[in-house]
């Protein structure tokens, strides 16, 4: 086995570590599955405040103006009730159990520990919005997690009331299923009630603070988002689809980022971060794929040699979707010692260049939309941006192409030549 | 008998379009084939299948999605040259001689 071929025998079992770790499996598995409905949402905000003044005229006249500010407020602005149900669902089923029961009693206690407050008229129970949108999010993959865990645990450990022989088994059943549930509610009491005696007052306050906040604002740094995008690009030259690896962990961190840069944009003030993480890696960084290929993808249509021509066709429309496992493994970029360099150049050109123009203030920050992986070119930067973004995506479309250039030149002159050899050796196309 | 053949990958997005060309492939010597792809996390929601094959990116969970399916169905990972140059006829007959064995 060749030396790159050992390496990547060793990443593959540091990648599958982390990726099929159960945990981070279940968050990331949970959290995506309750993206589409933050998505929905998203397209309402960009409904609700396209700023057209006569658009605008029209949806207050109409009437329409209530309405297209209600999704928005019932998804992004309730990730974490959602998230906490889909988080411990994935959770207890990752652990083989009942995975629809952990769901409901997560969803439970997730609503202990957040603050119940009255009205000021003095009678009305309310429970504000401050916890339930993605500021809770991580005291929802907490609770998830450990109820997913803990009532699998309870029921496979058999921790529950036992019934006399001859009782049906469903009512044992249905017993057993009370256990979790009331373990949770006693957990969640005493959580609750321990985090009033302290200055922070709720389990929140106290989470965001100390956690979540740092965390966010520590990704949404130009050099932590740099480092990111290099590990995803060294191991795709390893042949593992990196981005879904790193993806696992910053999944929760980068959902945060783009969401609080939503909410501003809803609300109409200042977005926060400049580098919203998920947003700015579909709409910058994975420019035809991750490892910014679509330079190459261009570069392929117009090779001399007809074996990265036929390539270049196959992988030119996908690869404008942001799809790129034929480059990937066609070219092959993937173990491939020759494209290394503009493998992990390409990723870090494109990002330092859009940074430095959303610093600039050439392009506004990305509203953190978050696109679905399959958007093509043009459309995610208009949508999370406007025009001016999807110009920068056609600059940076350059900027691919004239780092991937020189590289490509040279292998394309080498398939010509060999190619030109097949020819000469028998004529035969079909032996090539 | 219709032989179940299951690609998987990341998102299930690249392995759709080999299954396109699977299928041609398919089509072209008359076997009886149903060829899905999916993403490698609802890779148990598309079971019963007769052969599982992964997306050379998602070679380093081929160890546990042979324990999901506890060795009951033939698990491989693709060539990564037929992956990036989408050759479903090649990779049809891999799928058919892993079902064979």
């Amino acid at each position: 086995m060749s030396k790159e071929g050992t390496m990547r025998v060793k990443v593959q079992k540091f990648a599958s570590a982390i990726q099929k770790n159960r945990y981070v499996n279940s968050v990331s598995n949970g959290l995506a599955s309750v993206l589409p409905i933050i998505l929905g949402g998203a397209i309402f905000t960009l409904i609700d405040t396209i700023n057209i003044p006569a658009y605008q005229t029209f949806l207050e006249n109409t009437g329409l103006k209530a309405l297209t500010s209600i999704p928005p407020a019932i998804t992004i602005d309730l990730l974490a009730i959602y998230a906490v149900f889909a988080i411990a669902y994935k959770t207890a089923s990752q652990f083989k159990g009942d995975s629809f029961s952990a769901g409901v009693v997560a969803l439970m206690s997730f609503l202990i520990v957040t603050p119940l407050g009255i009205l000021d008229d003095g009678e009305t129970m309310a429970l504000s919005y401050e916890w339930l949108g993605a500021t809770g999010l991580f005291v929802a993959i907490f609770v998830a997690v450990l109820v997913g865990r803990l009532s699998t645990l309870i029921l496979s450990k058999g921790y529950y009331i036992k019934m006399p022989k001859g009782v049906p088994p469903t009512i044992e059943k249905s017993f057993a299923a009370l256990t979790p549930a009331f373990a949770a509610i006693i957990l969640m009491l005493i959580v609750r009630g321990l985090f009033e005696l302290t200055p922070y007052g709720d389990v929140h306050e106290f989470i965001y603070t100390l956690v979540q906040a740092p965390l966010v604002n520590l990704s949404g740094n130009w050099w932590a988002y740099l480092i990111v995008v290099f590990a995803m690009s060294l191991l795709w030259f390893f042949g593992i689809h990196g981005t879904i690896v790193v993806m696992s962990v910053m999944m929760p961190i980068w959902v945060g980022l783009r969401l609080e840069n939503l909410a501003a944009y809803q609300a109409g003030t200042e977005l926060p971060h400049m580098i919203p993480g998920g947003s700015f890696f579909m709409v910058y960084t994975a420019l035809g794929g991750t490892g910014a290929t679509v330079g190459l993808a261009v570069l392929l249509l117009r090779a001399k040699s007809k074996r990265y021509k036929t390539l270049g066709k196959l992988a030119i429309v996908p690869g404008i979707t942001g799809i790129n496992e034929p480059i990937m493994f066609g070219v092959p970029l993937v173990l491939n010692m020759k494209l290394l360099l503009p493998l992990i150049l390409a990723p870090l050109a494109v990002s330092i260049v859009a940074m430095i123009a959303t610093f600039v203030g050439l392009v506004p920050p990305l509203r953190g939309i978050g696109v679905p992986l399959g958007t093509p070119i043009f459309i995610s930067g208009f949508l999370e941006g406007g025009w001016r973004v999807a110009i920068l995506q056609a600059v940076l479309l350059v900027v691919s192409l004239v780092v991937y250039y020189p590289f490509f030149k040279s292998l394309d002159k080498e398939a010509v030549r060999v190619e030109g050899e097949d020819e000469n050796n028998g004529g035969d196309k079909k032996a090539v | 008998m219709t032989k179940r053949i299951l690609l998987a990958c990341a998102g299930g997005f690249s392995t759709s379009m080999l299954v396109e060309k699977m299928k041609e492939a398919a089509a072209s010597q008359g076997e009886d084939v149903f060829i899905d792809a999916c993403s490698e996390g609802k890779i148990s929601e598309n079971l019963p299948t007769d052969v599982i094959l992964l997306g050379p990116q998602m070679g380093h969970i081929e160890g546990e999605v042979k324990q999901l399916v506890n060795n009951e169905v033939p698990v491989a990972t693709i060539d990564m040259m037929d992956y990036g140059m989408m050759n479903g006829e090649k990779v049809l007959t891999v799928a058919l001689d892993l079902i064979n064995d």
